[in-house]
């Protein structure tokens, strides 16, 4: 309400009986108070080794679109790909945040954390001194943020980035921060696992996370239990080539081991997943991808076979 | 005035890292080392896998083009197994590359490169914003501002337009070799044309008036960060059967001539990169090594540097009459998105209602292809050699390759330095205000661009370069 308004209100009500002016006044300070204090979550976002992929995942989310996620839910204080202020200036904010919001701010980490030779495979920013290093930034920030949040597979378990043979000794966060860290995998993530789990926070708190670190609400069920081909599956009623209607098991397909929603949620504003475009589930979510799910068009079992390493399931998941 | 060294770092607002090492003359950019920081040897993850694993596995080399990296692998996958493309497929593909086109275009635009030139709502992503040098007049401003939040729906709508046929963005699953795996249905194709018809309004009454005010009120920008007029374009949207025709065309611009590209010509090197290449000729990451300055490789051709991106796309194929600067580069990026919703409009049109137009052969009939195509930020190669379907080699040049180049061992800049070099700074306060915006003319991304290659002879003598 302006001040005019106000003042308006306060002369007009000014010798009304029935408490007419504390009604009015009160609700209008109580909606103040909601604006004023209302909740948002301070979050600090690195970008580290990545393709860039999770930054644009998260500008597809819908409902709430991304200006509403500004508006309502984050105070996005650090983005390499977002913040107007560049250069120096950008560096100070990072400084600042450390100051004024230690013990209260989300850091969001987007990519894996190379650590072989000091780090130096990927630095965040330089100054005319030295290079600041993902190693480094992600560590002093992990350990002040109030909770720290992985997007994606790389930087939930070093996933692409990391695959073989890791020239960079690329790690998922969690191995570089002495402390718990929420996993939110996918490569991409869907913007719905991470715009949820930051809902969770904002909301509720933590959320419940499943032995990988990740919020069950999302990744709890197999691709294969929610599948819509699960009936072709059961009758052993196999696609025999991309593009078929039938189970993409023959071809690849590891929705049996790879914990995710994708069947019913699926993608940018729930329209499609790649299961319902004829082609395999490449398991993007899994600690091993990508390395556990090449070669992509092989059947699960030679898979394994093949590459002659244990891909042991993942927790919890239907065992084929 | 003295001189004095400035660290441009982090330059913020593109895809992956970049820092920029500037000197300042007597009030002049009389050096610049521009450094991608990143570094994730994505031909080395490449090695030992199947080779129908490339079109998944190279689309995650970039999360803002990567249906680029499928498409050109799936390019090669093609010629590799001597597929055959039937017209719906040829149409569904340059659909979803195109859809891709208009997300990453609208996306840089108002994103990324607008708040360079409009002041942003005094709120977080947005605080410590540089007012150095704001022109437009409140209503104007304030105007742009909403559209920035008006582009949130619009790239989200291109990549729902990608999602519908190929399940997923980014990294989609259908556009693989030998087609698409879905079926262009009555409904999908509705659906597209829907969401087509929403972006195409947004294209015309937000984003070109948008671009065509900015374009009036900076206009010094067409003075500003001009690179030799050397210009390069692998070519765009490819139909054919064999993915033999281009529909926009390829060349390269030198010395006021057009040729047609010769692969073999383009070669690369380290003096600048923080590479070494040991006695066996291998080259090994050696982040310590001294006097380099970035995990980008100098890519040339004929020996001499070239940019590319929209405004080479542009002028090759004489769509853009300008000039190499800034705003050249902003604005034939913008024309290009106009163009391209047209495109998208007529193709969607010809499809037919189908089954999924995909037909994959499954024997290799070569060992060793090099396959080409423009991304959204210029061109694009990929090459492959295989031994019984495993890859034994995978090479990869990016557009932002060519415009990040650094210096060569004689110390010639690449597009973006020489765009940054010679340009006035009147003070202080614009000095990261002007880097800026021409940097960001080029669009960089810097995931794409630092990657470990054996570079030694050329494209056709040796696989490796």
């Amino acid at each position: 309400m302006h001040k005019e308004d106000f003042s308006r209100l306060c002369h007009t009500l000014s010798s009304d009986k029935n408490n007419a002016l504390s009604e009015a006044v009160l609700s209008v300070v109580k909606d103040h108070q909601n604006i004023k204090n209302k909740k948002k979550l301070p979050v600090v976002w690195l970008e580290t080794n990545d393709s860039g992929d999770n930054n644009i995942a998260f500008m597809n989310t819908t409902y709430p679109y991304l200006g509403r996620v500004f508006e309502e839910m984050i105070d996005l204080l650090y983005s390499n790909t977002f913040m107007a202020a560049e250069g120096r200036d950008a560096l100070n904010i990072l400084d600042q945040v450390l100051n004024i919001y230690k013990g209260k701010f989300t850091l969001v980490v987007e990519g894996a954390i190379p650590i072989k030779d000091q780090g130096l495979y990927n630095i965040i920013a330089r100054t005319k001194t030295r290079s600041i290093t993902a190693l480094e930034a992600v560590t002093r920030l992990g350990e002040p943020a109030e909770h720290v949040v992985a997007i994606g597979t790389c930087a939930s378990f070093g996933g692409p980035s990391a695959a073989r043979p890791n020239l960079t000794g690329s790690v998922g966060v969690r191995d570089v921060l002495d402390r718990e860290v929420i996993n939110v995998s996918g490569c991409p993530v869907n913007p719905d696992w991470f715009v949820g789990t930051l809902a969770h926070l904002l909301m509720y708190g933590k959320p419940e996370l499943d032995q990988l670190g990740r919020p069950t609400l999302f990744y709890g069920f197999t691709i294969h239990r929610h599948c819509q081909r699960r009936s072709y599956f059961d009758q052993g009623d196999f696609a025999e080539k991309l593009g078929d209607i039938e189970c993409m098991f023959s071809l690849g397909c590891i929705g049996p081991r790879t914990g995710a929603d994708c069947p019913y949620r699926q993608w940018i504003n729930h329209v499609s997943w790649p299961v319902k475009v004829n082609t395999p589930c490449i398991g993007c979510t899994n600690e091993d991808f990508p390395d556990g799910s090449t070669p992509f068009f092989t059947p699960m079992p030679e898979k394994n076979k093949k590459q002659g390493d244990q891909n042991s399931p993942a927790p919890g998941v239907d065992q084929v | 005035m003295s001189k004095q060294r400035v660290m441009f770092s982090p330059v913020t607002r593109l895809s992956g890292l970049l820092s920029v090492d500037v000197i300042v003359e007597n009030g002049r950019v009389t050096e610049a080392n521009a450094g991608g920081t990143m570094f994730r040897g994505y031909e080395w993850i490449m090695r030992d896998r199947h080779v129908t694993d490339a079109v998944y596995m190279t689309q995650r080399i970039c999360g803002i083009c990567s249906l680029a990296h499928g498409a050109v692998a799936s390019y090669l996958l093609d010629e590799l197994f001597d597929n055959e493309l039937v017209e719906n497929a040829q149409y569904l593909r340059n659909i979803m590359f195109a859809a891709d086109f208009l997300q990453n275009h609208i996306r840089h635009f108002y994103f990324f490169s607008l708040p360079d030139f409009v002041k942003m709502p005094d709120r977080p992503p947005f605080h410590g914003q540089n007012p150095a040098d704001i022109r437009l007049n409140p209503q104007d401003n304030q105007r742009l501002a909403e559209h920035y939040f008006e582009a949130v729906k619009a790239g989200q709508e291109s990549h729902q337009i990608l999602a519908l046929f190929g399940g997923k963005a980014p990294h989609q699953h259908s556009f693989l070799h030998g087609g698409v795996a879905v079926a262009p249905t009555a409904d999908k194709i509705a659906q597209a044309l829907a969401l087509l018809g929403n972006i195409s309004e947004f294209v015309k009454s937000r984003l070109v008036p948008d671009t065509e005010l900015i374009a009036r009120v900076y206009s010094d920008y067409f003075r500003i960060g001009i690179t030799p007029a050397q210009l390069l374009s692998l070519g765009l949207f490819r139909f054919g059967v064999k993915n033999e025709n281009f529909l926009w065309r390829s060349g390269v611009l030198a010395d006021g001539q057009l040729h047609p590209p010769r692969l073999e010509l383009i070669s690369e090197e380290i003096t600048n990169t923080w590479f070494d290449q040991t006695g066996t000729g291998e080259i090994r990451p050696d982040p310590l090594k001294p006097g380099a300055y970035t995990w980008v490789k100098a890519v040339r051709y004929a020996g001499r540097y070239f940019q590319v991106g929209p405004l080479a796309r542009m002028i090759i194929n004489g769509f853009y009459k300008g000039g190499t600067s800034t705003m050249d580069r902003i604005y034939s990026r913008t024309l290009e998105t106009l163009l391209i919703t047209e495109l998208m409009q007529q193709w969607l049109k010809k499809l037919k209602p189908g089954p999924p137009p995909i037909n994959q052969k499954s024997t290799p009939v070569k060992k060793e292809v090099t396959a080409v195509t423009d991304a959204m930020r210029g061109a694009l190669l990929h090459t492959a050699l295989i031994e019984d379907e495993k890859v034994v080699k995978y090479n990869i040049i990016t557009p932002t390759v060519w415009n990040f180049s650094p210096k060569n061992g004689s110390g010639n800049r690449g597009p973006v330095e020489s765009a940054l070099v010679g340009n006035e700074i009147p003070n202080q306060d614009m000095l990261f205000t002007i880097l800026g915006r021409t940097i960001r003319s080029f669009d960089p991304c810097i995931s794409c661009a630092t990657h470990l290659l054996d570079c030694k002879g050329s494209v056709k003598a040796e696989v490796v370069y």
